[in-house]
């Protein structure tokens, strides 16, 4: 190892344990100036360990909250980043703590969560075992641009791993199953059967209407949801494969608290699994996270109950002990994740409290268009179910009118932009209630929340 | 009373919050008690134009705008044309906004021939133009300010037989140098406000509205709403832009 090497390990060791002691989070910070001293440290440090890398816009966190728990349940000795460290900074800071002065990583895999958009960077150095894409939606147009430059990125940062390396695509987007035209490495797919879900309409706003080959409008044996499903080019052929190798055959029942699926494909004997996520995209996670373990070759029992008893925890579906009927979080950054969460809202059978915490800053994307594609109108479905809309965050004003042009009555929403004050006042609730916010929104309401409430603090 | 409106390809051009804007004008048609009858016209359809009194055209990404040239050459380009000078209300935005006008250069040199409806060209720029941004219209359209986010990177440059729709005060507008923003032709507004730009500018939809309601009615007078939310939004990102802009 370079005396580069070396330095750049302590300056980021140094680095992490003075922000540490300053109660900063230091999880990005440390490694940014690592990669100061010594470019390609983060492939110094991951060269003798398997990972797992997982991209894709949508599901990221909680399809590795999933694998991990798989990791920790097969007994292997493993480390992983969180979501707010997903970038090459964050994502080097977390190997540089897992490893000694001289640039040994003391655990045998990783499961490393990696922002789309870095993985141009990452994915090279990282050298992973095994790649996980999520899927492909429209997401933070004013930081990622469009759809299909998001999915140049990944091909690549596929393109640039340099040994051969398995790839496991969600077989149900066109984006992202398209990535398996390269060659360079072997593909594998996870997806929803036909009848699993009853078919979804077709949504015009589907974020990948037209062909990604020939640009003509796909047809459709059936939608699970967004542009996802069985979809199939008539002029050029491309269509969604016929035998993804995990797939889920059926959703035998969907509840606020989980679903239970059957599962099958050409890697998988038929089996029941119990997902603790409620909501078809926690489906998807499941899958792809399943898939994924089965190829680390954890056991398929262990692989199975992890998507079971998982905790994942920050702002996806957390559950805070709030007033009498207790709160969830539920963390939305685009349209695709936000409709998921109106849906999932139609299962709520009591009369509860919606709050919305919509925020602007740089991580949740600058422009808050998209709550205009977000079916909000939904929310008019509740029949009185929903007792009150509380609006929450610096862009409060523009969600007030988002919910207003929905349909819903102006005298049932409320605006409180005092997090303090907000949980405060919610404490004396008697209805369960359901908080809907972004990602920097979550950060600041996160931390009331456990100090009222308590729960795990997060370093960011 | 009523208008018709027409949603021209919702299929391909509903970047980013696009149909915000037909869920406005509807809802202020429908708490005035007019009616609202929303068309939506993907690429193939083949209704005219000739029977609408607004029509909306949002904007959309480039992969999506090369299979949208080959329909607008099918003769829907004539017809635009046609309804332009014959006074039709038509709100154009981003994508769909370049799309009326004579054509687009990309940075590299490529060229692609549009509507020719308005008289102005883009050019591409290897930067994007990217961020929340203000201007005013001119008195005769009322004067008022409106708050929008723009993220293109055509520059887009005005000829003289149309005027600007208004003044940046903060942002780019249409190329970030001479301080224009979009354009006005008879009943057309061109804007790079993409996404909803109606609901946070109340005063922008009813001049939609009631320029559409007088040519189809021969007048109009528009009932007062609360507009105390929209009005906030309106302020929040106006005194959020004034501060950047000192």
């Amino acid at each position: 190892m370079s005396i580069r090497a070396f330095l750049a390990i302590c300056l980021c060791k140094l680095l992490r344990l003075i922000s540490r002691l300053l109660h900063r989070g230091g999880t990005a910070m440390p490694g940014q100036w690592a990669l100061k001293v010594c470019p390609d440290l983060l492939s110094i440090l991951a060269r003798d360990v398997k990972s797992v890398a997982i991209t894709g816009t949508n599901g990221k966190t909680t399809t590795a909250r999933m694998i991990e728990q798989g990791f920790a349940d097969a007994g292997l000795n493993y480390m992983a980043n969180r979501s707010g460290a997903n970038l090459i900074s964050g994502i080097t800071t977390e190997f540089v703590m897992n490893s000694t002065l001289f640039g040994r990583c003391k655990k045998q895999y990783a499961v490393i969560e990696c922002d789309e958009a870095a993985a141009v960077k990452v994915f090279p150095q990282l050298k992973p075992s095994l790649v996980v894409v999520t899927n492909l939606f429209r997401d933070q147009l004013d930081r990622y641009g469009e759809v299909t430059h998001t999915l140049e990125n990944i091909r690549k940062a596929l393109a640039g791993i340099s040994q051969p390396t398995e790839v496991l695509l969600n077989a149900d987007c066109s984006l992202t199953a398209s990535l398996a035209e390269d060659t360079h490495h072997s593909y594998l797919f996870f997806g929803i059967d036909k009848g699993a879900v009853p078919s979804g309409r077709k949504s015009e706003l589907s974020d990948a209407s037209h062909c990604i080959r020939c640009k003509s409008e796909y047809e459709y044996d059936y939608i699970t949801y967004g542009h996802l499903g069985g979809f199939r080019c008539p002029k050029c052929g491309y269509h969604r494969t016929e035998k993804p190798e995990y797939t889920v055959t059926d959703v035998t029942e969907q509840r606020p608290d989980g679903s239970t699926i059957v599962i099958g494909g050409g890697r998988m004997e038929p089996h029941v699994v119990e997902v603790n996520l409620p909501a078809l995209y926690n489906i998807y996670n499941a899958i792809g996270a399943i898939a994924a373990m089965r190829e680390m070759e954890i056991p398929g029992e262990t692989a199975m109950a992890a998507v079971g008893k998982f905790k994942c925890g920050f702002g996806r579906m957390e559950n805070f002990a709030l007033g009498k009927g207790g709160a969830k979080v539920m963390l939305v950054k685009n349209p695709a994740g936000c409709n998921q969460v109106l849906d999932f809202l139609q299962n709520v059978r009591e009369k509860f409290i919606l709050v919305v915490c919509l925020n602007d800053r740089g991580a949740d994307g600058t422009d808050i268009s998209w709550i205009w594609d977000a079916d909000f109108e939904k929310l008019c479905e509740l029949s009185g179910r929903l007792e009150k809309v509380i609006v929450s965050g610096d862009r409060a004003p523009d969600m007030a009118v988002r919910v207003k042009y929905a349909g819903i009555d102006p005298r049932f929403v409320e605006m409180e932009r005092d997090y303090e004050k907000l949980v405060t006042e919610l404490e004396g609730e008697q209805r369960p209630i359901y908080m809907i916010t972004t990602y920097t929104a979550l950060l600041e309401l996160r931390e009331v929340l456990v100090k009222h409430c308590g729960g795990d603090e997060f370093w960011v | 009373m009523e208008l018709k409106i027409c949603h021209l390809y919702p299929d391909v051009l509903n970047l980013y919050g696009d149909g915000g804007n037909i869920r406005c004008l509807r809802q202020r048609l429908q708490w005035r008690g007019m009616g609202a009858e929303v068309v939506k016209m993907p690429i193939g359809a083949k209704e005219s134009l000739a029977g609408f009194d607004l029509v909306f055209i949002g904007g959309g990404q480039d992969f999506e705008q090369q299979v949208l040239l080959e329909d607008l050459h099918r003769g829907r380009d004539r017809e635009l044309l046609a309804a332009v000078e014959d006074g039709m209300t038509i709100l154009a935005i981003c994508g769909g906004y370049q799309m009326l006008g004579k054509s687009y250069e990309t940075y590299d040199g490529k060229r692609c021939d549009f509507v020719g409806a308005l008289d102005l060209h883009t050019v591409g720029a290897r930067t994007r133009m990217i961020g929340n941004y203000l201007y005013r219209v001119p008195e005769s359209l009322g004067g008022f300010t409106v708050v929008g986010f723009e993220n293109h990177s055509g520059k887009t440059r005005l000829g003289p037989k149309v005027e600007a729709l208004g003044t940046v005060l903060a942002g780019f507008g249409n190329n970030g140098e001479d301080g224009t923003e979009g354009a006005h032709y008879k009943n057309v507004f061109g804007t790079y406000s993409h996404g909803p730009l109606l609901p946070k500018n109340p005063a922008f939809a009813d001049l939609l509205i009631k320029t559409a309601l007088e040519r189809k009615y021969g007048s109009a007078e528009l009932e007062v709403l609360d507009d105390s939310l929209e009005r906030m939004a309106h302020d929040e990102m106006c005194a959020r832009l004034e501060r950047r802009g000192k």
